[in-house]
């Protein structure tokens, strides 16, 4: 499936990248992250467990790669997670843009999902990935506002060595595993 | 198919549920009918740890009128709901949507409060409980509250419910006079999850003229969807059918953002939103103007 | 031949006893001491390299009994059999590759097993495949038929080194020159998409080893019990008669059951005899539409070449076909396509062409209709756009093309899927397309209902089409009739029985013959310590030549009879008759000897008895045709469709249908009913949604929409009776029929309905969804 929009963050572009490298944000929008570690320089694993809704999934394992890395303005992701209930394998792409002095997000990820939970989640699948990207993207956009406006959640200064990317693969990361969580009503 | 292991409860009284319920946390799920949790359990998607069974809380299961209002306890079978003469008489609307639920085997075991609860946004009962204004209430271990319906569903199956709450009753409000109503919807066969449904409630005042529109959809959004621009453009005006025909145009174009899947492209969608909008708004009409509702 | 008629009467069904009062038996219902319960890990890729298989875990988990891969097999690990082998047909490619037990180098197909989980419970049993951990390399899949042939596409079977499963070609006349003699070539591309079978009953396995009979018995639901009988005796090392397979009552079939040598079906025994304790797996509706073999996946390239009145001078179709993952079914499917597309008219020039493609998509082998829907749906929507070209009337273009009743025996010269040459055995076609359209109304329809309602702004159309179905193919059934001493008979025949009512009709067979009440007829089917000689319940051939065995052996009892009663009676053969389970003298009906009695004096316990007498009153036959027989009918149907939510909604259903003599017309019509719930099934609801990468994206009846009873019409049936002359009963079959020119039926009557918008229906099945989408683009385009 193919999962792709554009997003407006009323900041600067450099506060937006500012911003997709703080993972203690990223972590409060992004709900079942139970671990994520850099096992190479561009190479994470890391493992989700979400409930939403009546469904409550076992753990799911993935593996994301990054390449294509222009800093700050774009980067690619490739992406395998896989569980007892199915698999996803894929990449997805975000770009940065100036736009009307707010940064314009553009996000496109291509994810084949399979497994049990694409044979019987069909029916929630679009909803639940707009939904979930929705609400990620908001909730990032609310602490951009809140750090123009000086008010800071108290995490930024944690974990310095901690690298955009990581950030950024935690976001994109949720928003994949929520949609394969999710899928079933 | 078959679940996960899981530890089982079948308390008797609500204090009992709500007492597990804050036990167990979010380890556990309540069991109502059981028509959606079961075969998500069965597929091993959901494997709650704990599932506290309500289906012994007689407390619960009831059909009665509250002044002019209408209370119906949330573990009340759909099929009672739908066999219901005094649900017929002050909720027409339930009334007629709830044959559209499922099948008569589910809606034996299915309950009104556990459809509600479940939040599916191709569910009947959610559209329904916001096209009446409905207020639901709900207990925790300690304390009581009503939740308006407005503020009740928060997202894709999502309410407002919190995490030690149990929905326990439903208030229908009664129905004012020059009050039309209609539900309809569109699926592949009789009983699937609807491709789109509607719901109108439309009260006219003594000019003919819109008082009130309430225009509600399913599997339109991440839960029933309230067209607001659809009502706005009808209030305050004579609904004829061009008046109709436009309100749900508006709403098809600017009061849903459906979603695409292997049934129903999004196109396919707006145009049974624009298609049986505009047929449930106009029988709902032409009921007020027959004084179907006193 | 008797007093009394059992032919062609509605007589109730001696099954339904035991099963309205749910006291039949299906394999779930068999419970044995110590059984334990199966359950299978299957692959979630389409098409993966098998990296590594750690089983540990889960058999350390408490109530796991064992845990099997496919190495643990050893050299029971075998691909299955041809079971089909490619008829001689010149030039024809054929690349076998057949399923395996369990996955060794890669899975092929999604839900392909890859290990199997014995347990105390079919719960514990599904726990420990969570813990079973396997590493697998996904390959990029082959779903589309057409990209697999692309030199760069990646290849299942590297010992093919080709998707390509095989290419066949046949002709009859010459179409080139029906081409350039053409007055109007109509050309056209169709798509008939993938279903399940869909039966009411997933497949089941119970196997139980016996070490001090040295027995092994196995309960199944598969549609042959015979051959599945003699594979597993030489699979296992034992003697035929130490295996017996027994299909009880199983609930429906549709031809996914006739696939033999499923992992699953061979596995159970084996582990079975390893373990010393009975095993019990029964699929669950999951698993079905993973690991159930599917059909109907076809793209076919046609042109019709007709004259100026509309008369056909030449057929040319290549086409592609979608085998699945394996092709263990042979070439049955496309070559029944081939063979039906000519239906019943005369069609003097033919060039058809088939590609099989594998695709890493679950395993097509028949179901119900096997390739037969793709022809007619190809042949009858050519003739509607070619009469609509040359204005003529739909129903008139058919009649001009049909074989008329003195064609008889007509060869089409190409071979059937039986290998024999396609030769129509008899049919009378124009009668039955007659009572169709004065049943449907037709005319009145045409001239004055359908304008009456467009004018009031309704969307109303027809839908009427022909077809033929070669049924009744062999090679061939047997049957035993037996007349014991209280008088009762017992007939045994090893087809496998899934709902269709043999049991009625076998009895009805044999007493037309020896004429005994049918509730004193107790028949047996599928089980092989009854009977064990035949092939199998499909292809619609069980009444049509397992009928005529049972028919043919009761004919060799009753000579039996007629020769002790005379004896008995002291008076000549001639003279004698059989009634009510009585034999009598013609003209004094008053001296009589009951069969019971016969049977007690062919079983003669001491004395000398004339050398050579067989004893018992007992007769074993068998019978095989030279060919199928060829049955035909017409179906026709009025929709109506909402063209704001493009819902189409079927008014009538009317089926005029010629399958040779009725037996048991309420056996028949249930037959036709149930195919056409099939048929509009796959028209308008089934339709299996897979991929690219090979993922099925609707495995649940949540989502895979089969028809319901209140989405299928009463259909309103007549019968037209043409005996066929290949067996002595004169019967064709009628298990698939209705399911077979259904979705011809309603593309036309679809396109009739939304006539203003000029649309082209060259698809099935047709979703509101996509209706909408043809309503929406046809009215842009204009």
């Amino acid at each position: 499936m193919i999962i792709e929009g554009t997003f407006p963050f009323a900041a600067p572009r450099e506060v937006v990248w500012e911003l997709l490298q703080d993972p203690a944000v990223l972590a409060q929008a992004i709900p079942g992250a139970k671990r994520l570690d850099r096992v190479e320089d561009d190479r994470f694993e890391g493992e989700m467990h979400v409930s939403v809704g009546p469904v409550s999934a076992a753990a799911f394992s993935v593996t994301v790669t990054i390449s294509d890395k222009v800093s700050p303005e774009r980067f690619t992701m490739t992406i395998e997670g896989k569980g007892p209930l199915g698999f996803t394998r894929g990449t997805a792409r975000v770009e940065l843009h100036d736009r009307d002095g707010g940064t314009l997000m553009k996000y496109r990820a291509d994810l084949k999902i399979g497994g049990k939970i694409a044979g019987v989640g069909q029916r929630m699948l679009d909803s639940v990935s707009r939904t979930m990207t929705r609400q990620g993207l908001e909730a990032l956009n609310r602490e951009v506002q809140n750090r123009l406006a000086g008010i800071s959640v108290g995490a930024t200064s944690r974990s310095p060595a901690v690298r955009w990317k990581l950030s950024m693969v935690l976001l994109l990361l949720a928003i994949v595993v929520l949609i394969l969580i999710l899928r079933l009503a | 198919m078959k679940p996960a292991p899981f530890e089982y409860y079948r308390p008797e009284t609500v204090d009992e549920a709500l007492g597990l319920l804050a036990e167990h946390g979010s380890g556990a799920k309540l069991l109502a009918g059981g028509q959606s949790l079961v075969p998500t359990m069965n597929f091993r998607l959901a494997q709650p740890a704990v599932l506290i069974d309500l289906n012994a809380l007689a407390e619960l299961e009831h059909i009665e009128p509250d002044g002019d209002a209408l209370r119906i306890g949330a573990m009340t079978r759909q099929r009672q709901v739908e066999r219901s003469a005094l649900v017929a008489e002050r909720a027409p609307l339930l009334h007629e949507a709830v044959p559209f639920i499922g099948h008569p085997q589910i809606r034996n075991r299915g309950t009104i409060g556990g459809s509600i609860a479940h939040a599916d946004p191709a569910a009947e009962l959610p559209v329904v409980m916001l096209a009446r204004r409905a207020r639901l209430h709900v207990r925790n271990r300690r304390d009581a509250r009503s939740i308006p319906v407005d503020e009740f569903f928060t997202g894709l199956f999502a309410t407002a419910l919190g995490p030690e709450e149990i929905l326990v009753d439903i208030e229908l409000p009664a129905v004012p006079p020059s009050t039309g109503w209609a539900f309809d919807e569109v699926a592949r066969r009789h009983g699937d999850f609807a491709l789109v449904g509607a719901a109108a409630v439309v009260t006219l005042d003594d000019s003919g003229r819109c008082r009130d529109v309430r225009l509600v959809f399913s599997s339109v959004g991440d839960g029933p969807v309230l067209a607001h621009e659809a009502a706005r453009q009808l209030e305050g005006e004579i609904p004829d059918d061009a008046a109709v025909r436009a309100a749900a145009g508006a709403a098809a174009e600017r009061d849903v953002d459906p979603p695409s899947d292997i049934h129903a492209s999004a196109a396919y969608r707006r145009q049974l939103v624009r298609v049986i909008g505009t047929r449930v708004l106009a029988r709902a009409v032409e009921r007020a103007r027959n004084g179907s509702v006193s | 031949m008797t007093s009394r008629r059992f032919f062609g009467e509605r007589f109730t069904r001696n099954e339904d006893a035991r099963l309205l009062r749910g006291l039949a038996l299906f394999v779930d219902d068999v419970h044995l001491d110590g059984m334990l319960h199966v359950a299978f890990l299957r692959s979630d890729y389409a098409h993966a390299r098998l990296i590594s298989v750690d089983t540990a875990a889960a058999r350390a988990r408490p109530g796991v009994v064992a845990v099997y891969t496919a190495d643990d097999l050893g050299a029971y690990w075998q691909p299955g059999p041809l079971l089909v082998a490619p008829p001689p047909i010149d030039g024809l490619v054929f690349n076998a590759a057949t399923q395996v037990p369990l996955i060794k180098d890669k899975a092929r197909h999604a839900g392909e097993p890859i290990a199997m989980v014995v347990a105390e419970s079919r719960y514990v049993a599904e726990d420990a495949l969570v813990d079973i951990v396997v590493d697998m390399d996904p390959l990029d899949a082959v779903v589309d038929l057409e990209a697999a042939l692309e030199p760069d596409a990646p290849v299942i079977h590297e010992q093919h080194g080709t998707n390509l499963a095989s290419h066949v070609v046949q002709q009859k006349g010459d179409y080139q020159r029906a081409h350039r003699e053409a007055a109007l070539i109509v050309k056209r591309r169709f798509h008939y998409d993938r279903g399940v079978a869909g039966a009411l009953e997933n497949r089941g396995v119970v196997a139980q080893w016996d070490a001090r009979c040295e027995e092994l018995t196995v309960w199944d639901t598969t549609q042959a019990p015979i051959p599945i009988r003699s594979g597993l005796a030489r699979m296992l090392g034992l003697l035929e008669s130490q295996v017996r397979v027994i299909a009880p009552f199983v609930g429906g079939g549709f031809g996914s059951k006739i696939m033999m040598f499923y992992p699953e079906e061979v596995l159970l025994p084996w582990a079975a005899m390893r373990l010393n304790r009975p095993l019990k797996w029964i699929e669950d509706r999951q698993e079905n539409f993973y690991a159930t073999t599917q059909e109907r996946l076809q793209i076919h390239d046609a042109e019709l070449a007709l004259s100026e009145d509309g008369h056909i001078l030449g057929v040319h179709d290549v086409f592609l076909h979608d085998t699945g993952a394996y092709n263990p079914y042979g070439l049955t499917i496309p070559i029944n396509s081939q063979c039906t597309l000519l239906g019943p008219y005369d069609v003097p020039n033919y060039y058809t062409e088939f590609r099989v493609i594998f695709t890493n998509k679950t395993t097509v082998t028949p179901v119900r209709g096997a390739g037969r829907q793709h022809g007619v749906f190809v042949m009858e929507r050519l003739l509607d756009f070619a009469a609509k070209e040359l204005g003529i009337d739909r129903v008139e273009i058919r009649k001009r093309n049909l074989l008329s009743s003195d064609d008889f025996p007509h060869n089409h010269v190409i071979l059937f899927q039986d290998s024999a040459p396609l030769v129509y055995d008899s049919g009378n076609y124009l009668p039955a397309l007659e009572k169709a359209v004065d049943l449907i109304g037709y005319d009145e329809f045409v001239r004055e209902e359908q304008p009456r309602l467009r004018a009031a702004g309704r969307h109303v159309g027809l839908g009427i089409v022909s077809y033929i179905e070669g049924t009744g193919i062999g090679p061939y059934e047997g049957a035993r009739v037996t007349v014991e001493p209280s008088g009762q008979v017992r007939v045994a025949t090893g087809v496998g029985t899934q709902g269709q009512g043999h049991y009625t009709v076998f009895a009805q067979v044999v007493a037309e013959v020896l004429d005994v009440d049918l509730d004193r007829i107790h028949v047996t089917t599928g089980d092989t310590r009854e009977f064990h000689w035949g092939t199998g319940t499909f292809a619609s051939r069980g009444v049509v030549v397992a009928g005529s065995a049972c028919h043919e052996a009761a004919v060799a009892v009753r000579k039996k009879i007629l020769g002790l009663a005379s004896d008995a009676l002291g008076v000549a053969e001639n003279d004698l008759e059989l009634e009510g389970g009585r034999v009598r003298v013609k003209d004094a009906p008053e001296r009589a000897v009951d069969l019971g009695e016969l049977a007690v004096r062919a079983n003669p316990l001491r004395g000398a008895v004339t050398p050579g007498t067989e004893p018992g009153l007992e007769a074993t036959a068998y019978f095989g045709p030279d060919r199928g027989s060829t049955a035909s009918g017409v179906h026709a149907m009025i929709v109506e469709v909402d063209r704001e939510t493009a819902m189409v909604e079927i008014k009538r259903y009317v089926v005029v249908h010629d399958s040779g003599r009725v037996i048991n017309p309420m056996l028949v019509e249930g037959q036709i009913q149930g195919g056409v719930a099939h048929g509009i099934g796959n028209a308008f609801y089934e339709q299996l949604v897979y991929d690219d990468t090979g993922q099925l994206l609707n495995a649940s009846f949540m989502d895979y929409l089969l028809p319901t009873a209140t989405d299928v019409p009463r259909v309103e049936m007549a019968h037209i009776e043409t005996p066929s002359p290949l067996n002595p009963l004169g019967v064709k079959g009628v298990g698939e029929a209705g399911a077979i020119p259904t979705g011809a039926a309603f593309a036309q009557a679809v396109e009739d309905a939304l006539a203003e918008d000029d649309l082209e229906i060259r698809e099935i099945p047709l979703s509101p969804n996509r209706l909408f989408e043809m309503i929406r683009d046809a009215r842009a385009t204009r």
